[in-house]
Formats: structure tokens, C-alpha cells, sequence
């Protein structure tokens, strides 16, 4: 008969089989003496290998715990320091996280006092700040200047400067903050990366 | 085992989770309990794959240290026991490296009471066949059927244990078994 389940005898035999591979192996031992007898030395095998499974012990398990309690090391106790500095070191994400959140409402506000600036709500200490103000320069818009195109922004940024205005480096200082936030948002995850991988092959050496 | 870190009286249905997590923070007597539950099917991998209770006795007693030394760093991901037997495993490995495999004929078990004296002669010198069969395979088909026939791991299991993927198990296993097929043949057609 063609087409014999022979490989898949063991896993049957071990009942790892399912589906259509099962409904398979059932069907072809049916028609199959051949199979039907690799499975009978299968079981056969596995009667012989039980039987012989018991295994006479030299030490009782009572004293077997004492023996692996006696050789135990004990365990090296981490100090203060490192265990605050790790903690820490979890706490990173979260601390940037909160910078974000600050930046962005810092510069919100000030963005907000800009715009109230610029429309002459300031007084003198508007004129002050916003120096250029008289000359037809654009606002500043920090809400929309991430929606801008790149040359849109840069080109907003350098009028800006240029103006001489005060609150004129907000733009870049904001770009800046975000950048070096995701620097080290970046920086951290890619120790957190090494030192994770560092752990496991140190551990799966030590186990092997 | 001597110390504790928890004290108090310990439940007797704690799992071994909750049994991991106290001796993760260093307590002896929790350990001591997971060593209890578990020091046999240790003891029967190492002795399956060396064939001497002294060494598997050994060996076992290892793998439980390094079990507590590595047990911080030990993630649930598996059964514990699946663990223990990894460390087993290439424990057993290190020790066939160093020493020759040898059947240990003083530690097959005694037959059942029942059976007369030539039905247990005959069944102690079929165990010493059988289990010389077994240490002569292969190491690494060895590992798959031990933990498979002896210990009762699924494929799924075995896999993760060994760090194989599953036909790696499926090919070592008919392999094994393919092996005892022919070293036991007079035995498995009296049966």
C-alpha cells in the first residue's frame, strides 16, 4: 500500500496529532497491516521502556533536601546604592515622558502670551519682547508649525531671528528640547536593548 | 533545608509559582520545598542519560544550586520543572563528556513481590537491557526520548526545553526509538 504513515506513528502513538494529520493516520492504519504493525511495536516499545521506569533511589528525598540545603551559596545582597540606581534607571521613561508633557506646556503658554503680545494686549513690556513686531512679520505659530513643510518652518524660524524678537527662539529651543528628549529616550532604549540581551546569554551560559 | 527567610507556618498547597516568587527574594525553606517536588524527575532525567545513580544523584543535587543561583533571574515563561530539566539536561551532558556511561546494576529496581524468583530475575536482567539500550543512544536523541517516555513532556514542551524546534523532537525521537527497535528486538516479541 502506498503512502505509509510510518513518521507520524510516534507522534500518534504519543497523541501529538490533530486534525486533518490525525483523521489521516486513523484512516491509513485501517486499511494498513503493514503501519498497523509498526504501531504495535511503537506501543510494545513504550511497555518495555515502562516497565523498566522505576528508579531505586540511594537517598532518601529527606536527605536528599538537606544535601542541595547544605550546598547552597548564599546570595549575594545587592547594595542600597545599586538597587536605587536601578530603580532609577527604570524611572528614565517616565521622567522623559514628564519632560515632554512639561515642554510642551511650557511652550504652549508661551505661545499663548506670544499671540496675546503680538496683538498689543502687552503694553510696553510687548513692545519690548516683540521689537519687530511693527515691521509685518508673520506670527510665530507653534501649533501649526509641525504641520508646515520643513522650508515653511526654517524659513519661519530665520525671519524670526533675524527680527532680533525675544521670543523669537522659542521655535528652536522648543525643536531642540523635543530632539534631545528623543535622544535620550532613544539612548535608553538601546541600553535597556543591550543590557536585556547581555542578561539572557549570560544566564543561558551559566545554565548550560 | 536550614534558614528561612519568610518563617511561619507554610502552606501545603502553594504552587510552585508562589513557592518561585518567595525563594526569588532568598527564601531557603520555600527552595527547599520546590526541591522536594521535584528532585525525582531530576534525578530519573540525569540517571536515564548516564546510567548511574551516583552520578545522577550528583548531578541532581547541581542542578538544584545552580537552579537557586539563577532563580532571580528565572521569568515563568515555562513550567519550572521544564527549567530544572533544561539545566538537567546539559548538566548530563557535561557529566557523559567527563565520564565514560555505565549501566549502575545495583540500582535497578526489585520486581513486584508477586512474581516468583525466575520471573524476577527475568524482569531485573530485561531492566538492565532496556536501560543499557537506552544509555548507549546518541546523547541528543537521548534527551528527547527520556523526557518524552520517562518524564511525559509534550513535543511542545521537549522543544522548549532543549532549545529545538518541534521536527527536530518528531525526527529524534523516531530515531531513538527506531535504535531500541533494534537492540530490543528479542524482548519486544516476547512481549
Amino acid at each position: 500500500m502506498k503512502g505509509h504513515v510510518t513518521e507520524w506513528l510516534g507522534a500518534y502513538v504519543d497523541g501529538e496529532l490533530s486534525g486533518v494529520r490525525l483523521r489521516r493516520v486513523e484512516w491509513h492504519l485501517r486499511e494498513c497491516s503493514a503501519c498497523q504493525g509498526e504501531l504495535d511495536w511503537l506501543r510494545a516499545l513504550s511497555g518495555l521502556l515502562e516497565e523498566s521506569s522505576a528508579v531505586e533511589r540511594r537517598t532518601s528525598p529527606e536527605r536528599f533536601v538537606a544535601q542541595v540545603g547544605l550546598r547552597l551559596p548564599r546570595r549575594q545582597e545587592r547594595p542600597p546604592a545599586q538597587r536605587a540606581l536601578e530603580v532609577g534607571w527604570k524611572m528614565v521613561p517616565a521622567g522623559l515622558l514628564f519632560s515632554l508633557a512639561f515642554v510642551h506646556s511650557v511652550f504652549l503658554v508661551a505661545g499663548v502670551i506670544q499671540v496675546a503680545l503680538w496683538m498689543g494686549l502687552g503694553g510696553e513690556v510687548g513692545a519690548l519682547l516683540l521689537p519687530g513686531s511693527s515691521g509685518g512679520l508673520s506670527l510665530p505659530d507653534l501649533s501649526t508649525l509641525s504641520q508646515a513643510s520643513v522650508a515653511d518652518a526654517v524659513g519661519t524660524v530665520s525671519a524670526l531671528v533675524q527680527s532680533g524678537s525675544a521670543l523669537a527662539w522659542l521655535p528652536v529651543l522648543y525643536l531642540c528640547l523635543l530632539f534631545v528628549i528623543g535622544l535620550l529616550y532613544c539612548s535608553w532604549l538601546a541600553s535597556w536593548w543591550a543590557h536585556r540581551r547581555h542578561q539572557q546569554l549570560t544566564a543561558s551560559n551559566h545554565i548550560s | 533545608m536550614n534558614g528561612t527567610a519568610s518563617g511561619g507556618k507554610r502552606s501545603p498547597v502553594e504552587t510552585d509559582l508562589e513557592l518561585i516568587g518567595q525563594a526569588q527574594n532568598g527564601d531557603r525553606q520555600a527552595f527547599g520545598q520546590l526541591v522536594r517536588r521535584h528532585h525525582q524527575g531530576v534525578i530519573n532525567v540525569v540517571y536515564r542519560m548516564c546510567g548511574s545513580m551516583d552520578l545522577a544523584e550528583e548531578a541532581a543535587q547541581e542542578t538544584f544550586i545552580r537552579a537557586w543561583s539563577h532563580l532571580p533571574r528565572y521569568k515563568p515563561r515555562a513550567p519550572f520543572r521544564n527549567w530544572l530539566y533544561r539545566i538537567a539536561v546539559n548538566l548530563a551532558r557535561d557529566a557523559l563528556r567527563r565520564e565514560r556511561p555505565t549501566v549502575d546494576v545495583e540500582s535497578i529496581p526489585l520486581a513486584s513481590g508477586d512474581q516468583g524468583p525466575q520471573a524476577l530475575v527475568e524482569a531485573r536482567e530485561r531492566g538492565e537491557i532496556v536501560r543499557e539500550a537506552v544509555t548507549d543512544l546518541p546523547p541528543a536523541s537521548k534527551e528527547v526520548l527520556v523526557l518524552r517516555e520517562y518524564e511525559g513532556l509534550s513535543y511542545k514542551e521537549i522543544a522548549e526545553t532543549l532549545d529545538i524546534p518541534i521536527g527536530t523532537v518528531m525526527s529524534r525521537l523516531n530515531y531513538a526509538r527506531g535504535r531500541l527497535r533494534q537492540s530490543l528486538a528479542p524482548y519486544l516479541e516476547v512481549l
